[in-house]
């Protein structure tokens, strides 16, 4: 019977079961305790207990929050809670400030996408062509500088800049004196999300030219020289063999910022935004905490983390969709 | 052929062009500390009435004497300080040592790794952090902006790569001569892997030292901000008070811009100090991990 390899024994198909198997496995965990011990389990242990734990509280999506006033325990709140069901997810559809938050993260997503994109790409084409080393250097380290600070420094200056007493209203006033007594460059609707995208553009655009630059960095250069000998000119060459053979990581980079486009940005969002601009500049992130922490009503703990499961949801499918798009395209990189 | 050679090229417009557009880039990212300085060292009210002052009129250095009179904010910039050292050492330790961990065939090593991939894609959400956090007592504790920074996935996983790249034959003959795992790692491994471990720990000291987020959901105590948050509060809540001043309600004394210029200015400043001479380090994180040959 067992001569026949038509059947799967069951040892065959759980080799687990079998006790040489559960023997060899004692003795490799054996072999290996120490790197258990001192390498796996510390980062592990904390990750659960920092990335998992929370987890179960997504339940809190379908509840309405209650303090435990005087339970102790990591979930009491989620017994102390009374069960709504669906109903936040149903408030949020006619919430009309949860839609706002939706459409601005996602416009303001695509601005940044369609403006800021290029830019990392065109700016290192440039670098490219320099001809003098020590200026390109140079470059590097002044363009790449901006992406270390944070958005509190970078906002902090911005607001200066384009502020009340800033450069920018200085220069303005210059040629439009009338200007001086209706600045208000912070707090226009009109002017907010291009504000945003600029700014972005202004701290991540020379950091987003390092990618592109290693890949340039390893073109043949034998495809330069014979296209030179076929009588190709700097742009021509740029266009033919540059862009080309930086086209594969363009695409990926692309493809896995599409994979982000939930997320807007919190940290430049809400060290810039303000009460007017709310309406083009509210995004799902800054919403969530505002109703969490900053709500002038009742804080409904249930509801904001209805909103934030939604977005989590979101986010996770995207991600997983941008992953498995860009390792098609042969992009290994991440999982 | 000569003429393509490195050096020997005539320069084009093109090459003119391309230098003044680069500048202007330059100009573009320079000038706002530049002005951020200018304005820090200035009387206040000169550069108010200045139409445009490219160059200091008077230096004095009050906004700094400020600054350093303080206690919040001297005491946050040594939460801050405090707070780079202890938490890039806490992630490198724990990054290192588990991303050799995933180097070795021990059983249930991609489960590990699937866990910590898992959180990139994945987590519960601002409110059942926040809760976390509570139930475990670090509301308002220095550590609740330490410990739950744990490791990024990200350097994890290029560590662990470059670790894989190490000839195995150094490990093996190490191991041949009776050196524990532990001892392999610390001895030859990470000796071998220096350039890339001062990389990422040059991206985790920056991390906690930008700290600020965490800072907003658990510290209450003024006491325990960080510097960033300091700079924060000081920053937007004077943006919030001139959100009023529009509505014209009211308007409570705000901290001058000179001030907040030389709170940024002395935020930036130890990045600054560094920057150009560890830019190398800097540089090379992505293309460490994203670009194979």
């Amino acid at each position: 019977m067992f001569g026949d390899s038509r059947v799967l024994s069951p040892l065959k198909m759980y080799p687990f079961l079998s006790a040489e198997w559960r023997k060899l496995f004692i003795k490799l965990v054996w072999q290996y305790k120490w790197i258990y011990l001192f390498m796996v389990a510390p980062a592990l242990s904390l990750v659960i207990l920092f990335r998992y734990l929370p987890m179960p509280g997504i339940m809190l999506s379908f509840e309405t929050f209650k303090p435990s006033f005087g339970k102790s325990g990591l979930y009491s709140f989620l017994f102390s809670s009374d069960w709504v069901g669906l109903k936040h997810f149903q408030r949020m559809f006619v919430e009309p400030d949860f839609w706002r938050a939706f459409g601005n993260t996602i416009i303001i997503s695509i601005m940044k996408l369609a403006i800021g994109f290029p830019f990392p790409i065109v700016l290192s084409l440039m670098i490219n062509e320099v001809r003098v080393k020590g200026y390109k250097r140079v470059m590097q380290t002044v363009y790449t500088f901006p992406h270390f600070l944070s958005w509190v420094v970078v906002a902090g200056i911005a607001l200066n800049f384009f502020g009340d007493s800033g450069v920018v209203k200085k220069v303005s006033v210059l040629f439009r004196p009338e200007l001086a007594n209706s600045w208000n460059f912070l707090y226009n609707a009109h002017i907010f999300r291009g504000f945003l995208v600029a700014l972005d553009i202004w701290k991540e655009a020379g950091w987003g030219t390092i990618l592109y630059l290693a890949a340039i960095a390893g073109v043949d250069q034998s495809l330069y020289e014979a296209a030179i000998m076929d009588g190709c000119g700097r742009l021509k060459r740029v266009w033919y063999i540059t862009l080309p053979s930086i086209a594969g990581m363009i695409i990926i980079l692309f493809i896995l910022n599409i994979g982000g486009i939930m997320n807007a940005n919190f940290d430049q969002v809400f060290n810039l935004y303000n009460a007017p601009v709310f309406s083009v500049g509210d995004v799902i992130d800054t919403y969530i905490y505002r109703l969490s922490f900053q709500s002038t009503t009742v804080m409904d703990f249930g509801f904001s983390t209805a909103v934030g499961s939604l977005k989590t949801i979101i986010n996770f499918a995207l991600l997983i969709f941008a992953n498995a798009a860009a390792r098609k395209m042969g992009y290994d990189g991440i999982m | 052929m000569t003429a393509t050679k490195k050096g020997l090229y005539r320069k084009e417009p093109l090459d003119y062009i391309l230098l003044v557009l680069l500048s202007l880039i330059l100009i573009l990212i320079l000038y706002p500390f530049y002005n951020a300085v200018l304005i820090s060292i200035v009387p206040q009210n000169d550069y108010v009435r200045a139409p445009l002052m490219l160059w200091p009129s008077r230096v004095e250095s009050t906004n700094y004497k400020f600054v350093f009179d303080s206690p919040v904010l001297l005491r946050s910039m040594a939460t801050s300080a405090v707070m780079m050292v202890v938490g890039a050492i806490y992630n490198m330790l724990l990054t290192v040592l588990f991303a050799y961990a995933m180097t070795r065939p021990i059983p249930g090593r991609n489960f590990f790794r699937f866990i910590m991939v898992f959180t990139m894609y994945f987590g519960g959400g601002l409110i059942p952090y926040y809760l976390l956090i509570k139930a475990l007592g670090l509301l308002d504790n220095f550590w609740s902006m330490v410990l739950p920074t744990v490791i990024s996935v990200t350097y994890m996983l290029i560590i662990s790569n470059s670790m894989n790249s190490v000839p195995s034959e150094l490990t093996e003959s190490a191991a041949m001569d009776g050196a524990g795992e532990i001892r392999i790692l610390f001895q030859i491994m990470l000796p071998l892997l220096l350039p890339i471990l001062a990389t990422f720990t040059l991206y985790y000291a920056v991390e906690r030292w930008n700290e600020w987020y965490s800072a907003m959901l658990f510290i209450k105590s003024v006491d325990k901000w960080p510097l960033q948050y300091a700079l924060r509060k000081i920053i937007s809540d004077a943006n919030f008070i001139s959100t009023q001043a529009v509505t014209g309600e009211y308007r409570p004394p705000t901290y001058g811009e000179g001030i907040k210029m030389a709170c940024i200015v002395v935020t930036v400043f130890p990045l600054m100090a560094v920057y150009p001479f560890l830019q190398r380090y800097f540089l090379t994180g992505l293309t460490a991990g994203a670009v194979k040959g």
